[in-house]
């Protein structure tokens, strides 16, 4: 089993370059921007279905190399590779058996199990349990040191309309 | 006429009959509820109690926590936390200061780690939040977790699963017309179903996708940044459909792809000049 756990990982280590260079493909027809700001200078348009080499991301943009140019586009109108495996390839089999789930991050190396419906439904209460998580309780004034500690700073901002009622 | 008559009283019979149901059931479901509460705030009075059970979704807060105490209690009987407490102080502050920027800062906010390598996460009404070590093992920064956190602040605030549960409570007590022997916890038991399956239950789409669009708002409140969401959506994405490990929330919840793309659609032309931090250095490393 052991043996089965390092072959996985060596295979997922050996195929790992292949995925270095990130790529995605546009979703929606953007235009690529000198910097990640709205009143950037728009340079080319991308249209649906363009690929893009992904550099990085900064906040909503993402850095991208593309034969129109390259520049940065928002980050939501680019779909990040084209991992969306719908079944019956060895990526699951894999993900499963090295503890990786296709991100190229380990998920977990250890033995713990799933939580499926079956063990939410058969879940017997566990007072002992429940008091401990209650005992971590942070109230909002040690929220606010925490943020403080953070050079986080509260800021209004207003709730966002569903997309399906909002005018186009 | 006449035969159209008939049909009428008879439409009218059967609404009163109906509607003599439902008055029945909302009874027996607030005094089960009453019962519960009670054996928790003695102090409580009747008739504030009582009061605060009118309306569709008139369940009073201290009501809202006892059914969601019982939730977390179930899911912790299922998965234990994870016994690091660097880790869950860390995710308790995280969470409580996402939560404080929501409309509900003074409820007593409860975040922990449970021991699965699922992907996923819950939230209990009355502010029981939870997600998996598999998820967490996924964030790569504190504004991850701060998403991930304000999607389920979002259904507690919003109390969809709260909704869900008075619905389905009602017609199911019409049904077994609950004994009165059984003890307190047992009766709000009796309310939520068997264990937490109430968390395994999916909720509506829209209700999916507002908890998205609430999680990005309080992450841009709480000083994040406001796209790390949508990262995590898109590593989510990235699992095979038939991974295992994201079986559940692959059920419950629209393909992240469709989440990202409804987000797209609103975050792009509010949030684009909006920065935010992500605080990779303060970040939490679970031990292995």
């Amino acid at each position: 089993m052991n043996l089965i756990k390092l072959g996985a990982a060596l295979f997922a280590l050996l195929v790992m370059p292949a995925f270095a260079a990130e790529i995605g493909n546009v979703i929606r027809a953007d235009g690529i921007k000198v910097e990640p700001f709205r009143d950037a200078k728009t340079i080319a348009m991308l249209s649906v279905g363009d690929k893009v080499e992904i550099v990085k991301k900064n906040g909503g943009w993402l850095q991208i190399k593309s034969p129109k140019g390259k520049g940065w586009v928002h980050m939501l109108n680019v779909r990040k590779g084209d991992m969306r495996k719908d079944s019956g390839d060895l990526g699951g089999l894999l993900g499963m058996a090295s503890g990786r789930a296709g991100t190229g991050k380990i998920v977990a190396t250890t033995g713990i199990r799933g939580l499926d419906e079956v063990e939410l439904q058969s879940a017997k209460y566990n007072e002992t349990e429940l008091n401990l998580v209650e005992s971590y309780t942070i109230n909002r004034a040690e929220a606010q040191v925490f943020a403080t500690q953070g050079k986080l700073v509260a800021r209004k901002f207003d709730y966002l309309p569903s997309p399906d009622v909002s005018p186009e | 006429m006449k035969a159209i008559m008939k049909y009428l009283s008879v439409t009218v019979l059967t609404l009163l009959c109906s509607a003599a149901w439902s008055f029945d059931f909302e009874e027996e479901f607030k005094k089960v509820l009453k019962d519960g509460v009670q054996k928790k705030i003695e102090e409580k009075s009747d008739a504030a109690t009582s009061s605060a059970l009118l309306g569709l979704v008139g369940i009073s807060q201290e009501e809202e926590i006892t059914i969601g105490r019982q939730i977390a209690g179930n899911l912790l009987g299922a998965s234990a936390l994870v016994k690091d407490q660097g880790l869950q102080s860390y995710v308790n502050n995280v969470g409580r200061w996402v939560a404080s920027q929501s409309e509900r800062p003074d409820l007593a906010w409860h975040f922990g780690v449970i021991e699965s390598s699922d992907v996923n996460a819950f939230a209990a009404p009355g502010g029981y939040i939870f997600l998996t070590r598999g998820l967490y093992s996924l964030l790569q920064n504190e504004a991850e977790l701060a998403g991930v956190l304000g999607h389920e602040i979002g259904h507690v605030i919003r109390k969809h699963h709260l909704k869900i549960l008075q619905q389905s409570s009602l017609v199911d007590l019409g049904g077994k017309l609950i004994s009165k022997r059984i003890g307190g916890n047992d009766k709000v038991q009796k309310l939520i179903g068997n264990g937490a399956e109430i968390v395994a239950r999916s909720l509506d789409k829209n209700a999916e996708f507002e908890a998205d669009r609430i999680a990005v708002v309080l992450a841009t409140r709480a000083g994040y940044d406001a796209f790390a969401l949508p990262e995590v959506l898109q590593q989510i994405g990235h699992f095979a459909k038939d991974d295992g490990s994201v079986a559940l929330l692959f059920k419950t919840h629209p393909h992240p792809d469709d989440r990202l793309e409804k987000l797209g659609l609103v975050m792009n032309d509010r949030l684009e000049d909006v920065k935010g931090k992500t605080l990779v250095a303060r970040f939490y490393r679970i031990k292995p």
